[in-house]
């Protein structure tokens, strides 16, 4: 045990002191503030050039537009000269002059381009508005009037909000979880096979297993590579749940958290169950395969040969689960989500949909983890005769080979 | 005690091991010498319970188990080493594995890096060390938690006279401290020098076996160093003389086809008169190896 110990230490380490493995986990991180910072700079420097200017005679009259429509508009410029400057250097996208005559709130727009609908709305909106109190002063009216004419109809609309959220958690909560374990499968995949056969390169092996039990030698590999992913797994919760608390304290998210609050938490809960578990017995079996595979190469260079079946297989799985997102009830779906290296895919997507009562997914953990074992044991044992002999077979070779032999 | 009895190897057609059997007692050094595929890996191999075999190995009087690696030190054929390590943390993996704590094993390794004459510190990486030192790191980590059964295939091999005096040294420390101790090389000097008792191998079987006097003697005493001023024509008209060999000038070998024709050519060359050499030995290891390849091809 304590060999085991050693052997997953300095897997993780060295895995997690790579710069390789660095770059892997910043890479997302980087990616989205990269896209971030750029929608920033692009937005900011966009939104100078999509500004107008109000210019007014009347200093009440411009106070009075910019009071409701403080957004959109370059409050420095003043004049007309200073507008045509502006514009002219594309820093202003035109110029709204207001103006009243004795009875009558006059705009006039003046721009290279008209103004976009909502502002046109905004506008005509403000002088309505302006006109209508203009001549509500003028007709002398009591506040009694001036009330009733203010009278609208009511036009509102009803939606089944929870049963619209709730689908749409499903969508986004099955998008997340296959997308988690395909990612996670597909590197990992490749890792484990390159950590196992490029040892078997060197040959070191044949000093190592005149020190520990090939079994406890593979199973320390195997819980250093698991160790890897979990840290990288871990980095990414505390990275969503840090990018989450900035955007709850952001004024301008505040609002949009707030209205998805109820499909931010299904998300969450859908993901923070035993699909969780799913995932990881998921990553840890084809891991085993990826290093059972990794250990039938004779040289390093064919790590990514090596690693091909198990991404295949992966593959396979994750492109099976998208016709069936739609079509839960599907046989298929009930088959493949009691097989291992396909229900950890399967699974989880018939309990985000409340298709799989605790029975059946209690039946389909037992199946999985009991495979996780005889294969780990069954790998376990051949991995000292797989690591030190020379011949180079894939894993097909290896198993029709097996298969004859026995 | 490590004990060899009757193991046998078959690889597909080929019988790598034919009965092999052979005792290395504690303190004692065994050298295994042979051909290249001749069995000497393979022997290796077997105890170290890399391959199945048939017959028995034991060590210190059962079967060789996961308990006994502690007390195992294999240096393999190939050197091997994790190139992205620096030499401590190579030392440190490896030791620990070999049940040591790192706390026991880290003050030591300067010393051992200084005896072995490691060009480089602690904090050197593998990749940065040449193959020479290398392969001496390689050495310390085969050597440093005292093990009492040490194997190791080749330890000369690529290494210089220098160092390789140094791993001479190292084997005769570790065989005073009680290990039992087999070896390969095909460097008979080596051998000569360190065996207690030798074995050598040729397709699987043993054809030579015991102490190095032993198997010297079996060849009879059919070298014959003489230093005189005979020419080699006139020496090769002795009798018994099947060969004639000039070391230098006036020093000469000679082969003899009996062991028994010593004394009259000792008589024929002086005829009462003194010589500087007469000198009557069996072969060298060296020439018995060459003979016992010879003899298969």
């Amino acid at each position: 045990m304590k060999k085991t110990w050693i052997v997953t230490l300095e897997t993780y380490l060295r895995q997690i002191k790579s710069w390789s493995f660095f770059f892997m986990v910043i890479s997302p991180f980087l990616m989205i503030a990269l896209t971030v910072g750029i929608s920033y700079v692009s937005a900011d420097s966009a939104a100078s050039s999509k500004q107008i200017a109000v210019i007014s005679d009347s200093a009440t009259l411009r106070q009075s537009y910019l009071k409701q429509h403080a957004t959109g508009v370059n409050r420095k410029i003043t004049q007309p000269t200073q507008a045509k400057k502006a514009m002219r250097e594309n820093h202003l996208a035109g110029y709204l002059t207001l103006s009243t005559t004795t009875d009558r709130v006059r705009a006039d727009y003046h721009g290279n381009n008209s103004l976009s609908s909502g502002t046109q709305a905004q506008v005509q909106n403000f002088l309505s508005q302006y006109q209508q109190a203009q001549n509500y002063q003028d007709a002398k009216l009591t506040a009694k009037q001036q009330r009733l004419l203010a009278r609208t109809p009511v036009f509102k609309q009803h939606i089944a909000t929870k049963a619209g959220t709730t689908n749409l958690t499903r969508t986004i909560s099955f998008w997340i979880l296959i997308t988690m374990i395909y990612i996670i499968l597909i590197t990992y995949s490749s890792i484990t096979a390159q950590e196992i056969a490029s040892e078997k390169g060197t040959k070191i092996m044949e000093i190592i297993f005149s020190s520990t039990t090939a079994t406890s030698y593979f199973v320390g590999k195997i819980a250093g590579i698991m160790l890897v992913i979990l840290t990288q797994i871990g980095i990414y919760l505390l990275g969503g749940w840090a990018g989450y608390s900035i955007a709850v304290n952001n004024a301008a998210l505040k609002p949009l958290l707030a209205d998805n609050q109820a499909l931010i938490n299904g998300v969450i809960h859908n993901l923070f169950n035993i699909n969780l578990l799913f995932l990881f017995l998921g990553v840890v079996i084809y891991t085993i395969l990826a290093a059972y595979s990794g250990a039938l190469v004779a040289k390093a260079e064919d790590a990514s040969k090596a690693a091909q079946p198990v991404v295949m297989l992966s593959m396979l799985a994750f492109f099976a689960a998208f016709p069936f997102q739609n079509n839960l009830d599907a046989l298929a779906v009930k088959i493949l989500s009691y097989i291992p290296f396909f229900s950890s895919y399967f699974m989880p997507m018939r309990i985000i949909n409340n298709t799989a009562n605790w029975g059946e997914q209690l039946i389909s953990l037992t199946i999985l983890l009991a495979t996780i074992g005889l294969f780990a044991l069954y790998v376990g044992r051949q991995y000292q005769r797989l690591m030190l002999q020379t011949d180079s077979q894939n894993l097909w070779q290896h198993l029709l080979k097996r298969l004859r032999h026995q | 005690m490590l004990s060899i009895q009757h193991i046998s190897k078959v690889f597909g057609p080929v019988k790598a091991l034919n009965d092999i059997s052979f005792d290395v007692p504690q303190g004692q050094i065994l050298g295994l010498i042979g051909q290249n595929g001749a069995g000497k890996s393979t022997t290796f191999h077997s105890i170290l319970n890399f391959i199945h075999y048939e017959g028995q190995i034991q060590w210190q009087g059962h079967a060789i188990t996961a308990t006994d690696f502690d007390q195992i030190g294999y240096l393999p054929e190939e050197r091997s080493l994790m190139t992205k390590l620096t030499i401590e943390q190579q030392i440190l993996y490896l030791a620990r594995l070999k049940g040591q704590s790192a706390k026991i094993i880290r003050p030591q390794i300067d010393d051992w890096l200084a005896r072995f004459a490691v060009k480089g510190t602690r904090r050197s990486k593998i990749k940065d060390l040449s193959k020479g030192n290398q392969q001496k790191v390689q050495l310390i980590c085969t050597l440093i938690h005292h093990p009492q059964l040490l194997i190791l295939d080749e330890p000369f091999s690529g290494l210089d006279p220098v160092n390789a005096d140094l791993l001479k040294q190292a084997i005769l420390t570790a065989k005073q401290a009680g290990a039992a101790i087999i070896f390969s090389s095909h460097d008979m000097e080596n051998v000569t020098a360190l065996c207690d008792q030798l074995v050598m191998l040729r397709k699987g079987n043993i054809v030579l076996h015991g102490t190095l006097e032993d198997v010297r003697n079996q060849f009879g005493k059919t070298e014959l160093y003489v230093t005189t001023d005979w020419t080699s024509e006139r020496l090769a008209t002795l009798p018994h003389v099947t060969q004639v060999t000039s070391r230098h000038a006036n020093h000469y070998l000679l082969h003899l086809d009996d062991a028994n024709a010593g004394p009259a050519i000792f008589d024929a060359l002086t005829q009462g008169h003194y010589i500087e050499e007469f000198s009557q030995q069996p072969p060298t290891l060296d020439e018995i190896f060459r003979l016992k390849v010879g003899e298969d091809q």
